[in-house]
């Protein structure tokens, strides 16, 4: 359970950080009516400069998109796919805070996601960013 | 909006906000500023290495759902309704330890997703209650019993269509369960998914085995990444190891081996993973 001070301490960034999710969750209903299912929808709140890195498998035959969304202070988010090498398979081409991007794999692997805050507005030290990966 | 929604962000709130697993990554070693780094300043690409993303990747996502599965099974060439082939369990619903009660509720999660659409609505309650009720044995908080509870009403009223509730399901075992705290007990996450995917593999292997193409489970039951994830779990047991425990961990290390197998899978292998597998299952 949340204390006051604590509360007061990461309101800002629980508030940003629901506004990520609610995005994510809005995009994978949408999702839904087009036949895709949801593997996995997450938030959390970074830093400029950083990244979140999660773990996937992705199954051959299966097409996969992944869904992300930065709250208002972010300007340019970046989802990108390595392999486990470390090399860079896929990435979007945006410059916004809702990237996504497809990917079929040809065989079944473990592949990251990772999600990389580029650019906030002024005076932002940190934003809520939500993730979901979507399959069919 | 789904019922999910509020739960969800009720969850974000009580987390803190705060990662379950790892810190964020840096990219370069830049040092900590009271100020965001201008957007050109930062390079198109993060500079991750394997070691580094190895080292600080959550595995919130790691692990596919039952649903998914079937349709790579589909895929490969095996048009089987995974549903068709679960079998009646005869779970005991008392036994309430970590072991028992989070396997179990994977496994009836599991069976919940691939026959949400299909099953008679007696059983899809049992199946919902069976979930309820092991969730409420891991300590899953108040919030989600009287959710699912909602649910069963709306079922047998039937005031909710059958892909409302897949939609509904699919998120409760994706967004909902993996961000609850079952008061501070790290295991019982990774022991649910294990149960669903051990349930999926053991239908798979079935699925396989009744179309006479071992192969064409390669690419749903190779998967080290997911069996070393459950592994970690069973092995930093605390206390007396169960005999869940005991047999799960013979379970993983044997389907951990035919993951990392080069070959393709035989008749053979798939007997060996519709045994290793149906060994916990009848002990839950």
């Amino acid at each position: 359970m949340l204390t006051l001070t604590t509360a007061l301490l990461t309101g800002t960034a629980l508030a940003t950080e629901k506004a990520a999710e609610e995005c994510v969750q809005t995009k994978v209903w949408d999702a839904y009516a087009e036949g895709w299912g949801v593997r996995t929808l997450t938030s959390t709140t970074l830093q400029p400069g950083k990244t979140r890195n999660y773990l996937v498998t992705l199954y051959a035959g299966n097409e996969y998109r992944i869904e992300t969304c930065g709250d208002e202070a972010v300007t340019n988010l970046d989802v990108l796919l390595y392999d486990t090498e470390g090399n860079v398979l896929v990435r979007d081409q945006t410059d916004d805070r809702q990237p996504s991007f497809t990917y079929k794999p040809e065989s079944t692997s473990t592949f990251y996601v990772v999600v990389y805050l580029r650019g906030v507005k002024e005076k932002s030290t940190d934003a809520g960013v939500g993730m979901a990966v979507v399959y069919k | 909006m789904t019922r999910w929604s509020i739960l969800i962000l009720a969850l974000v709130a009580c987390s803190g906000g705060q990662p379950a697993q790892h810190g964020p990554e840096t990219p370069h070693p830049e040092p900590e500023a009271p100020e965001a780094p201008k957007p050109d300043a930062m390079p198109d690409t993060p500079v991750l290495d394997a070691a580094a993303l190895a080292k600080s990747a959550e595995n919130t996502a790691l692990v596919p759902s039952p649903v998914e599965t079937e349709r790579a099974l589909v895929a490969a060439g095996v048009e089987t309704q995974l549903a068709s082939l679960i079998p009646k369990h005869t779970f005991d619903l008392e036994k309430s330890d970590v072991d028992h009660a989070a396997v179990r509720t994977g496994v009836v999660l599991g069976d919940m997703l691939l026959t949400v659409k299909t099953a008679e609505k007696d059983k899809l309650i049992e199946r919902l209650e069976s979930v309820r009720k092991g969730l409420g044995q891991l300590e899953g908080g108040s919030d989600i019993d009287k959710t699912l509870n909602d649910y069963v009403a709306s079922i047998q009223a039937d005031a909710i269509s059958r892909d409302e509730l897949l939609k509904e399901f699919d998120e409760l075992s994706g967004a909902i369960i993996p961000e609850l705290e079952f008061n501070g007990k790290e295991r019982v996450v990774p022991l649910i998914q294990a149960g669903s995917w051990l349930e999926g593999a053991n239908l798979v292997a079935q699925a396989v085995k009744a179309k006479g193409t071992p192969a064409a489970a390669d690419g749903l039951l190779k998967q080290p990444a997911v069996v070393a994830y459950f592994s970690k779990y069973v092995k930093t047991e605390a206390e007396a190891p169960q005999q869940v425990t005991k047999t799960l961990e013979a379970s993983l290390a044997t389907l951990q081996g035919l993951a990392e197998k080069k070959e393709p899978l035989t008749a053979e292998d798939i007997d060996t993973v519709i045994k290793t597998t149906s060994d916990v299952l009848g002990l839950l």
